[in-house]
């Protein structure tokens, strides 16, 4: 690599360049599915959280936000019938406290994935500033041996 | 690209190609995999709900109330065909692979007898 060589290869500053663009991107990517399984955590509790003030709402009528700020006056007839949307676009009535449960699962694994991703977000950083490293001795390498040409003189008019 | 014969640029696009292909193909791949876990799972969930529960299938904008056999065969039917295209995509991946490694070490061969030694 660059570290410890006395004539810098443009060509290996070069790969270590797309190689930091590489993990770049990788660290983009991960750092949108740890944002994503942070919403997904919110809104699942946020979800357990309604369910249980449903259950002892009783008869009360609460309010339906149906978007843009605006919410209407509503009565749930069953809240211990809850509809669970458990993926592949099926939706499965549960009671009320199994569908509690079947949040809290999701949030586990949401969880549990939350801290995989943080894992590996944080090797690509470690090797992005390693390789940022690499470059910076590279490049100040080059410029010692090549220093940069003082400015150009101008060509005389005849 | 100073040097290099049209041959080898011509080659070096066709490489660039292949990996855009290869890129394409893999995260249609995910796709599909992570389609087949949510079936799955969803398969999963729905052998343990009671054979009364009452279940619905989102139809675009509508539920369907559906028996519990009808939504599992729909499930299993639809991991089918999700994993015979994850095959092919496999097997195209492949395919893919074994051109892409040929023609780099064509390039590699080509651009070691041309590059001159680093001054």
């Amino acid at each position: 690599m660059v570290n410890n060589v006395d004539n810098v290869d443009q060509r290996e500053l070069q790969s270590l360049q797309a190689y930091l663009n590489e993990y770049r991107q990788q660290a983009e990517v991960f750092a949108q599915q740890l944002s994503m399984l942070e919403e997904g955590r919110i809104e699942a509790f946020a979800a357990t959280e309604a369910l249980s003030a449903i259950l002892n709402a009783g008869d009360s009528t609460v309010l339906l936000q149906i978007g843009g700020g605006v919410s209407v006056r509503a009565r749930v007839e069953e809240p211990d019938k809850i509809l669970v949307n458990i993926g592949a676009d099926v939706i499965v009535e549960r009671s009320n406290s199994d569908a509690v449960e079947y949040l809290k699962d999701r949030i586990t694994e949401m969880e549990a994935s939350g801290k995989k991703v943080a894992e590996a977000l944080d090797r690509i950083r470690t090797q992005m500033n390693e390789i940022a490293r690499r470059l910076e001795t590279g490049y100040r390498q080059a410029q010692q041996m090549n220093p940069p040409f003082s400015a150009e003189q101008p060509e005389e008019e005849d | 690209m100073n040097g290099i014969s049209p041959k080898v640029q011509n080659q070096i696009a066709m490489l660039q190609q292949m990996q855009q292909q290869m890129q394409t193909i893999g995260a249609q791949k995910t796709q599909y995999e992570m389609a087949v876990r949510e079936a799955k799972r969803a398969t999963e969930e729905l052998n343990d709900v009671t054979e009364d529960a009452q279940i619905f299938f989102s139809v675009g904008t509508v539920m369907m109330q559906k028996k519990k056999e009808d939504v599992l065969s729909n499930l299993n039917e639809k991991i089918e065909t999700l994993e015979l295209r994850i095959k092919s995509l496999e097997k195209q991946e492949t395919m893919l692979q074994g051109k892409f490694e040929q023609l780099q070490t064509q390039i590699k061969q080509a651009l070691e007898g041309k590059v001159p030694s680093a001054v």
